[in-house]
């Protein structure tokens, strides 16, 4: 049943072969009938694989574990490296003012800290709980004539909601999300095994970030007129980038503020 | 954040949805596969310095496995809970959105990835672990060796096994389910 041929049509299936030995199986394909049949079994198995079967992600959970774990480790770097002339200043300033001393002291540590990006924080929350729970979508269409009209009743902005299918991004959905004290758009796009949110909000003259990186999400952002807009996905940044072009050139979104 | 932390973010964390299918996959309860994946990151972290290569997401999943294996040969060794090579179908199957929007063929698809699951979670691991790595993260041959440690000839071989063995088991199920008689 088995053709000894079968190992190289698994292998000319998955693209290993040079142009030679490819062009040979081809030509194999035409006459054997079992080679031609597995050819379509592993096209078969392929697509349930990657339609059909769990693709597993991690959790958002596991996300903040592991940031945890890497701050611990990162922090552990540079506390070994400055841990002497800590000791010996807080020694000295509670043998020396007290309490008091030692207040201003733990203040001024407290002022080193890097203030968190509130913003950044807040889009990549949004996002993460979009893929936890089943608040992904609240309107499900692949049709921009249903969604972009959804978004007039729901939120403040009406971005543009186009499919990029044939450029490889699909429209999924949209939903509404509050962002930034505002709320927000989100055009949500499936790219390959990506999920891309694109949040869009009013917003005054406040300075957006050009990117950005948290628990190896992206999140793009950039402006059109008084609308905000950030898109954020674990895709490639080069991906991402190519979607938010063609956001960009597919028209400027209407505010109804 | 430091330099290293930063490049970590951006070269390492965008592989984590990988690490995490692929620790999920081959992880069976009572091993978590959470653990596995948080264990892998801290080593390549504290690795990340020394990788020399450009191709991070075979060498990121390499860690994935090699942990994998760390965690299943100690639970192995406490020997008070046996580890299960075949998968209860999973309660936890994501809850993502598909293409289809009504419920009816929404249930149905829900159902035939609940069997899909179920299927390939009955292939030994040396043929699951390929399978995957072949068709759901798109790795070549080479890449494939490099992660398991196994010739290409080898994954090759294994590939089509696992293929063949999918196909069949996942017909006999069809045929279980749906008592067709031919």
């Amino acid at each position: 049943m088995s053709c000894s041929e079968a190992l190289r049509v698994h292998a000319y299936f998955d693209s290993e072969l040079d142009a030679g030995a490819a062009a040979e199986v081809e030509r194999h394909l035409e006459t054997c009938a079992d080679c031609a049949a597995l050819l379509k079994d592993l096209e078969t198995t392929r697509s349930a694989l990657r339609e059909s079967a769990p693709y597993y992600r991690a959790s958002g959970e596991l996300r903040e574990r592991i940031a945890d774990v890497l701050d611990d480790e990162d922090g552990d770097r540079s506390r070994r490296r400055k841990s002497w002339t800590g000791i010996s200043f807080l020694t000295g300033a509670v043998s020396g003012g007290g309490v008091t001393a030692l207040a201003a002291v733990l203040a001024f540590f407290l002022l080193l800290q890097p203030s968190p990006d509130l913003l950044v924080a807040d889009l990549t929350n949004a996002h993460l709980r979009s893929l936890m729970s089943d608040h992904a979508i609240d309107v499900v269409s692949s049709d921009r004539h249903t969604v972009k009209p959804w978004f007039a009743g729901h939120t403040d902005v009406s971005p543009p909601a186009v499919n990029f299918a044939s450029q490889g991004y699909s429209l999924v959905g949209g939903r509404a999300d509050y962002i930034d004290g505002h709320r927000a758009a989100v055009v949500v796009y499936r790219h390959g095994k990506h999920i891309i949110n694109v949040f869009a909000w009013a917003t005054g003259d406040e300075h957006l970030p050009a990117e950005a990186l948290r628990n190896g999400y992206h999140l793009l952002f950039w402006k059109s007129g008084n609308i905000a807009f950030c898109a954020v996905s674990d895709a490639g940044l080069d991906e991402m980038k190519t979607l938010t072009r063609l956001i960009q050139n597919a028209g400027a979104p209407i505010s109804r503020e | 954040m430091s330099d290293q932390r930063a490049r970590f973010e951006a070269q390492v964390l965008p592989h984590l949805d990988a690490a995490y299918n692929l620790a999920r996959w081959l992880a069976r309860p009572p091993l978590d596969a959470d653990d596995i994946v948080q264990d892998a990151l801290l080593r390549a972290f504290r690795a990340f310095d020394s990788f020399r290569g450009d191709n991070v997401k075979p060498w990121l999943l390499q860690i994935v496995r090699n942990c994998f294996l760390t965690a299943a040969g100690q639970a192995r060794r406490t020997r008070n809970v046996p580890i299960v090579e075949d998968n209860q179908p999973g309660a936890d199957d994501p809850a993502w959105i598909s293409d289809t929007p009504d419920p009816e063929s929404t249930a149905i698809r829900a159902e035939e990835s609940r069997r899909l699951d179920a299927v390939i979670a009955t292939l030994p691991r040396e043929f699951r672990e390929v399978l995957i790595l072949r068709e759901m993260e798109d790795l070549s041959y080479r890449e494939i060796a490099q992660i398991t440690g196994a010739p290409i000839g080898t994954v090759m071989s294994r590939l089509a096994r696992a293929r063949g063995m999918l196909k069949e088991r996942w017909l006999s199920d069809v045929e279980g389910v749906r008592h067709v008689v031919q």
